[in-house]
C-alpha cells in the first residue's frame, strides 16, 4: 500500500487497537486512506481520530450500494491536517434495517450532515440529539431522493405534510422575530427566527435548504465531462474552487496528473477568485455598519478584478476554465502582463483601502467584540475556512495538503484567535496580501508546456477525493465512478454547510441590529448548502 | 390674532417645494464623495410623483391609525415649518405657542408614526417604533434645552421674537453658550433626520433600521406623504439651526428685493448645513444601537452646559 509516511503510524495504531474489526484498509492515493470497518466501530474510530489524532470531521455522507452488496455505505471523512492526509472510514448499513448510530453527541460537527443522510437516504438516526428534518423540509412526502430506486424525473405528489414547528423561547418580554426566507437584498432564501428580549438575541434558529436542487443526484445522470459545468454552478462565488475540486477527484480516480502549467494556471484562477470575494466581503462588512465609503472603493477594486478575469478566461467569474486533466485555455504573454499589472495596481489601492478601514475608530468599534465565535465552539462545530481561522482553528488545505501549485510557492496562513467580526475581517485582509504574493510567485515560476493531458474514459468502480481550499474554506468532491464514464455517486461538501450552525452561536448575546454584519462576516452560501 | 395669509401660503409652498431638493442634494453629494455618479438632485421629485400615482397595498390587519398617520405626519411637519422664520424674520405662524408648539408638533408626528409602525403588527415596524421612541426620549429634551439657550438670551420662546431680537444691535453670534447649543442641535438634527451615525437612510437591512423600519409597510400615496413629511421635517430642523444660530440676511420687509436676498441667504445657509451633514455621513460608520443614547446624551449635556453658561456669562 502506497501510503504517506505520516499516515502510517496512525494506521498501525488503529489496526493494533481495533484489530480485525477493521476489515480492510487501502489507499488509492498516498494521502487518502480508506478503512472499511464494521458498523459498530464507526463511533469509536471517529472519536479516536477526532480526539487523539486531532482529526477534523470534514464530511459524513452515504452511498446506496444495495444493488451489488445489499447495503448502504456511510463514509466519515476525517482530515488529519498535521499528518497531511485524509482518512475515510466506511461502514456498511444493512438495506433491510437502515439505522445508523449518530456520532453528533461526540462530534457536534456531524449534526446537519447526518440529518441530511437521514432525509436523502432514509437511514434512520439513532441517538441523534435533534433528528428532525433538515435537507428536505417537513412537508415533503416520504421519499428518499438519493436512493438509486428514486428516479431523477419522478413527479412528487403535492406536499401535504406538517409545516415545520419552530422552537420558541418563552418568557416575559420575549418576542419572536422571523426574517426571511425572502430577503430585501438580492440574496438567496434562508429563514432566520430570532428569539429576542428587547434587542439582545436569546436564540437564533436557522432554516436552510429552501432551494434544494438535487445536484448530487444530477451528477449521477451525466457523463463525467459534463459534470464539470455542473460543479461550476454549485455556488456561483466559488465556481473555480468547486470545478477544480471536482477535476481533482476525476484525475485522482483516473490516475492522471495534470501538467505543471495547468496546475499553475488553476492556482492563478483560485487566487483571483479568493481576491475578488475577499475584497467584496471587506466592502460589504463596511456597508453593513453604514461605512459606505469603504464599500464603494472595494466595489471598484472588485470590478477591476472581474474585468481582468474576463480578459483572461472570457468570463467574469472565471467559468469555463476548468476541465479534467488540466485547464481549457492558456494565458498568453499579453494576458499575463495584464495580470501582473492588476496585481501591482491592486496592491497599492488595497493598501489605501486597508488604511481607510484601519483608521476609522467608529468602524472598529462596530466590528470588535461583535459576533464572537470562541475557539472551543469553532473546533466543536468543525468550522472551516476563514471563519475557523479567525477563531484560532489553524488549518488550510493549501498549506497542509497542498494541491495544484501551492507546494511551489511560499505563503503564510493568517490565524487569529479573537473570533469576532474584526478578526474575520482581518483574516480576509491578510489573505488578500498573501494572495498578491502567491500570484507573483506563480507568474515568476510559470512552467511552460501543455495545459492539459487527455483523459480517456475513467475506469469504473474507483473512489477518489478531490479537495480545494476555496476562498470561503475547504471544498470536497468525493466520487465513486461507474461504467461508461459516469458517476455512481458524487458527494459535494461546501464549507457553508459546516459553518451555518456557527452563526447561531456567534450571534448569542449580540443585539439584533448587529446581526447583518455578523452574518456578512461569515458570508455563507445558501446554494452551496442546499445543493 | 391676525393671520398673514400670503405669508402662510408662500412658506407652505416653500416647504413643499424645497424639501425634496434638499434631500436630493444630500444624496447626490454623498454619492459624489463616494466616487459614484449618484442620482440627479431632482430624483426625489420624480419619486414623489411616482408614489402619488401608484396604487397602495394596505395590510388587512391595519387599523385607522395606519391610514391616518401619513396625513398627520405631513400636516404636523408643515405646521412646525410655518412656525420657523425662513426667508423673513417673522414666521407666518409666529403668534402662537413658540418653540414648545414646534417641538410638540414634531412629537405628535413621531407619536403617530411609532403607532403606525406597530399597527400592522409586522416584524420590523415595531422594532423601528421602539428604537425611534428610545432615541426621541433623549433627543427631544436636548433640542428643547438648546433652543431655550437662545430663547433666554432673546427673552422670548417665540421663534419669531428670538430672530427679531437677534437683529437688534448688541447680539453676539459667537457667544460660547450659542456655540454649545449649536453643537447639541446639530447632533439632534442627525438623529431626527435618521442620518449616519444614528440611522442609515440608504440601507436595505431591515434589522438595522430605525426610521425606515416604520415606513416599510407603506406604499403609493401614503408613502409619498411619509417621505415628503420626513423631508419637510429635515428642512424645518435645518432652517431652525440656520436662522436661530446664524440670523443673517433675513428679510425685514416683504419687498421683492429683500425677499430675493433673504432667499439667497437662506439657500446658502442650507447648503452649508447640508454639506456638514454629508461630511459626517461620509466619514462615519453607524454607531452600535446601544451607543446612540451616549451620543444623544452628549448632545443633552452640551445643551445643558449651554443653558447654564447663559447665566454664568451674562
Amino acid at each position: 500500500m502506497n501510503l504517506l509516511p505520516s499516515l502510517r503510524p496512525i494506521l498501525d495504531e488503529l489496526t493494533q487497537r481495533f484489530g480485525a474489526q477493521i476489515e480492510h484498509a487501502h489507499a488509492p492515493q498516498p494521502n487518502e486512506l480508506y478503512l472499511h470497518a464494521k458498523l459498530e466501530l464507526a463511533g469509536a474510530l471517529c472519536s479516536t481520530l477526532y480526539r487523539k489524532h486531532q482529526g477534523r470531521l470534514a464530511g459524513v455522507f452515504a452511498e446506496d450500494a444495495r444493488a451489488g452488496q445489499n447495503v448502504f455505505f456511510v463514509y466519515y471523512l476525517l482530515a488529519l491536517d498535521a499528518a497531511h492526509g485524509f482518512v475515510l472510514v466506511r461502514v456498511p448499513i444493512p438495506a433491510d434495517q437502515p439505522e445508523l448510530n449518530s456520532v453528533t453527541n461526540a462530534i457536534p460537527a456531524a449534526n446537519w450532515q447526518e440529518r441530511e443522510i437521514q432525509d436523502l437516504f432514509g437511514i434512520r438516526l439513532v441517538g441523534h440529539p435533534n433528528p428532525r428534518r433538515c435537507a428536505l423540509h417537513d412537508d415533503w412526502p416520504e421519499v428518499y431522493p438519493l436512493r438509486k430506486d428514486f428516479d431523477l424525473h419522478s413527479q412528487l405528489p403535492p406536499f401535504m405534510g406538517e409545516r415545520h414547528k419552530f422552537r420558541e423561547v418563552e418568557g416575559e418580554g420575549v418576542f419572536q422575530v422571523p426574517v426571511g426566507p425572502v430577503h430585501a437584498g438580492i440574496i438567496e432564501p434562508g429563514h432566520f427566527l430570532f428569539s429576542v428580549a428587547g434587542e439582545p438575541v436569546l436564540y437564533l434558529q436557522l432554516r436552510m435548504f429552501y432551494v434544494h436542487k438535487g445536484i448530487e443526484k444530477l451528477f449521477e445522470s451525466l457523463p463525467i465531462p459534463h459534470c464539470v459545468r455542473l460543479a461550476e454552478s454549485i455556488s456561483g462565488d466559488s465556481s473555480v474552487a468547486h470545478a477544480t475540486a471536482f477535476c481533482h477527484a476525476v484525475e485522482r480516480a483516473a490516475g492522471v496528473e495534470p501538467p505543471p502549467r495547468a496546475r499553475a494556471l488553476r492556482t492563478i484562477c483560485l487566487e483571483l477568485e479568493r481576491l475578488y470575494n475577499h475584497i467584496a466581503d471587506i466592502g460589504a462588512i463596511c456597508t453593513d455598519v453604514a461605512f459606505v465609503t469603504a464599500h464603494m472603493h472595494a466595489m471598484r477594486l472588485k470590478e477591476r478584478i472581474l474585468r481582468v478575469n474576463e480578459e483572461l478566461t472570457g468570463n467574469r467569474l472565471l467559468r469555463g476554465m476548468a476541465c479534467p486533466g488540466g485547464v481549457r485555455f492558456d494565458f498568453d504573454a499579453g494576458q499575463l502582463r495584464a495580470l501582473a499589472q492588476l496585481v501591482d495596481e491592486l496592491e497599492r489601492q488595497f493598501n489605501d483601502l486597508s488604511e481607510l478601514t484601519r483608521g476609522n475608530s467608529g468602524l472598529r468599534d462596530r466590528l470588535e467584540t461583535t459576533g464572537v465565535l470562541t475557539p472551543k465552539v469553532a473546533r466543536d462545530l468543525g468550522v472551516v475556512g476563514i471563519a475557523g481561522r479567525a477563531s484560532g482553528f489553524d488549518h488550510d488545505l493549501r498549506r497542509d495538503v497542498p494541491h495544484d501549485f501551492y507546494d511551489q510557492v511560499q505563503f503564510t496562513v493568517p490565524v487569529l484567535t479573537g473570533g469576532d467580526v474584526q478578526c474575520r475581517f482581518d483574516v480576509r485582509r491578510d489573505e488578500v496580501v498573501q494572495s498578491f504574493a502567491i500570484l507573483r510567485q506563480v507568474m515568476a515560476k510559470l512552467p511552460a508546456g501543455p495545459i492539459a493531458v487527455p483523459l480517456g474514459e475513467v475506469p469504473a468502480d474507483r473512489v477518489a477525493l478531490g479537495y480545494v481550499e476555496g476562498w470561503r474554506g475547504e471544498i470536497f468532491h468525493w466520487i465513486h465512478t461507474a461504467p461508461g464514464n459516469r458517476l455512481a455517486r458524487c458527494k459535494v461538501k461546501d464549507p457553508s454547510l459546516q459553518n451555518w450552525p456557527a452563526l447561531s452561536e456567534a450571534i448569542l448575546g449580540n443585539i439584533i441590529p448587529d446581526f447583518p454584519v455578523v452574518n456578512k462576516s461569515f458570508n455563507l452560501s445558501y446554494s452551496g448548502t442546499d445543493r | 390674532m391676525k393671520l398673514d395669509l400670503p405669508a402662510i401660503v408662500a412658506q407652505t409652498a416653500l416647504l413643499l417645494l424645497l424639501s425634496p431638493l434638499l434631500s436630493g442634494l444630500i444624496k447626490n453629494w454623498k454619492a459624489k464623495l463616494q466616487n459614484r455618479r449618484g442620482a440627479r438632485v431632482w430624483q426625489p421629485y420624480f419619486d414623489l410623483a411616482k408614489f402619488l400615482r401608484k396604487d397602495m397595498v394596505v395590510s388587512e390587519h391595519a387599523s385607522w391609525i395606519f391610514n391616518f398617520t401619513p396625513y398627520v405626519l405631513l400636516l404636523t411637519a408643515l405646521t412646525a415649518g410655518l412656525m420657523v422664520p425662513m426667508v423673513t424674520a417673522q414666521a407666518p405662524l409666529g403668534l402662537f405657542g413658540g418653540v414648545l408648539a414646534l417641538v410638540g408638533m414634531l412629537a405628535l408626528g413621531r407619536f403617530f408614526m411609532a403607532l403606525a409602525g406597530l399597527d400592522p403588527a409586522t416584524t420590523f415596524g415595531g422594532m423601528g417604533s421602539s428604537r425611534e421612541m428610545t432615541i426621541a426620549a433623549i433627543a427631544e429634551p436636548a433640542m428643547m434645552m438648546a433652543i431655550f439657550t437662545v430663547a433666554i438670551t432673546a427673552g422670548s420662546t417665540n421663534l419669531g421674537q428670538i430672530v427679531l431680537a437677534s437683529q437688534r444691535p448688541g447680539w453676539e453670534f459667537f457667544d460660547p453658550a450659542h456655540a454649545l447649543a449649536f453643537a447639541a442641535m446639530f447632533i439632534v438634527l442627525l438623529a431626527e433626520t435618521g442620518r449616519i451615525p444614528v440611522d442609515n437612510p440608504a440601507t436595505h437591512l431591515e434589522l438595522t433600521m430605525i426610521h425606515e423600519a416604520m415606513l416599510l409597510e407603506y406604499s403609493g400615496r401614503y408613502l409619498a406623504f411619509m417621505e415628503w413629511g420626513a423631508a419637510i421635517k429635515q428642512l424645518v430642523l435645518m432652517a431652525l439651526l440656520a436662522n436661530l444660530f446664524f440670523p443673517l440676511g433675513l428679510a425685514a420687509d416683504a419687498t421683492p428685493a429683500a425677499l430675493g436676498l433673504g432667499l439667497l441667504w437662506f439657500a446658502g445657509k442650507l447648503l452649508a448645513l447640508a454639506a456638514a451633514v454629508v461630511l459626517v455621513e461620509f466619514t462615519n460608520a453607524k454607531l452600535r444601537l446601544f451607543r446612540v443614547p451616549d451620543l444623544l446624551s452628549a448632545a443633552f449635556i452640551l445643551a445643558t452646559l449651554a443653558l447654564v453658561s447663559t447665566f454664568l456669562f451674562r
